[in-house]
């Protein structure tokens, strides 16, 4: 089946309800529990790599997916997911690797999109901006910070930057270009809060 | 000859020939492995069996792969996940490429050695008569 970027984010939201997600927050653990029911072997690699974030292998030795182990939380969460989208729709190709040289490549696009969707669904990510009051191109890095400290999701900040500028919640590039984004927590968490937000 | 025998054997010429083959003694491979002293021994006379995780140590300080530790008939076998994964893996940067080939091996040795557990260090082995 060939899927396109709609169908990868059904199949994403699809696989969190089938294993109990319901918050924006996928540790480590849930991933490995989901590796587990699917027979997904994983190997932590100890050695330091330059790029690479993961591998997924699929032959006649088993599925595999090797994850480099020096990855802290958040990015190994992410690369679980986004090798879980490999697992479910690419076996075919047998192996397929994750770092920044090949990222544009569609198999990779769609990896990256379905990990971004199990990990934070649009859903969600419009509902919390309506309960934040932020209207359409008016999400700024602020709010970006406070959405992730109050959901304490394991989606990064580039990618929920990503997803707001994709949702029209901010310009084109408004937040996609800003780096920094752990300093510019320490500046943000200084200043006044704005909006409203329960979660 | 059993693969532990074969294991044990290249470990022994592999130390013998180090440093273009002057060798290393066992006493300084288990510093450079940070293992006890008479590990390396127990390893060579197939009293202990190493880890695959040992024999990657060992296949980086001697500078070779892990599937040089096994006989050459099973670990010649189509390693086809390894040539599927390398081609798909042009772009990478040459260290990457090259750690990604490492790590292709050590699946590929796990699979060869696997379903053997390491005896327990410290405790005898029972006697069978």
């Amino acid at each position: 089946m060939n899927y396109d970027y709609y169908d990868l984010k059904v199949l994403a939201r699809r696989v969190r309800a089938e294993n109990g997600l319901t918050s924006p927050r996928v540790l480590q653990t849930d991933l490995r529990q989901i590796y587990f029911r699917y027979g997904i072997e994983i190997d932590y690699w100890p050695y330091k790599f330059k790029y690479l974030r993961g591998a997924f292998i699929c032959d006649d030795l088993g599925t595999t997916v090797m994850l480099a182990q020096n990855l802290p939380h958040d990015p190994m969460v992410f690369t679980m997911a986004h090798e879980l989208k490999h697992f479910l729709t690419d076996r075919h190709l047998r192996a397929s690797y994750c770092d920044q040289s090949n990222i544009s490549k569609a198999v990779e696009v769609g990896a990256e999109i379905f990990a971004a969707e199990f990990l934070f669904p649009d859903q969600f990510f419009v509902e919390y901006m309506q309960r934040m009051r932020v209207k359409r191109n008016q999400c700024n890095a602020q709010t970006i910070i406070r959405l992730k400290q109050e959901t304490r999701t394991t989606l990064s900040y580039a990618g929920l930057a990503i997803k707001a500028e994709r949702l029209r919640y901010a310009a084109a590039g408004s937040l996609t270009r800003l780096k920094g984004w752990r300093k510019l927590e320490k500046v943000y968490n200084k200043a006044p809060a704005v909006g409203v937000f329960t979660a | 000859m059993s693969l532990l025998k074969h294991v044990a054997e290249q470990i022994k010429e592999l130390r013998k020939h180090y440093n273009s083959g002057e060798g290393i003694s066992q006493e300084a491979l288990a510093r450079q492995l940070n293992v006890a002293p008479n590990t390396i021994s127990r390893w060579e006379t197939g009293i202990y069996r190493p880890s695959l995780e040992d024999l990657e140590n060992l296949s980086r300080f001697f500078g070779v792969s892990i599937i040089a530790f096994f006989p050459e008939e099973i670990a010649e076998a189509t390693n086809d996940d390894l040539l599927a994964l390398l081609r798909t893996a042009k772009k990478l940067a040459p260290e990457d490429l090259e750690e990604l080939r490492k790590y292709a091996e050590f699946r590929h040795a796990r699979s060869i050695y696997k379903g053997k557990s390491r005896p327990r260090p410290g405790r005898k082995a029972t006697k069978h008569k």
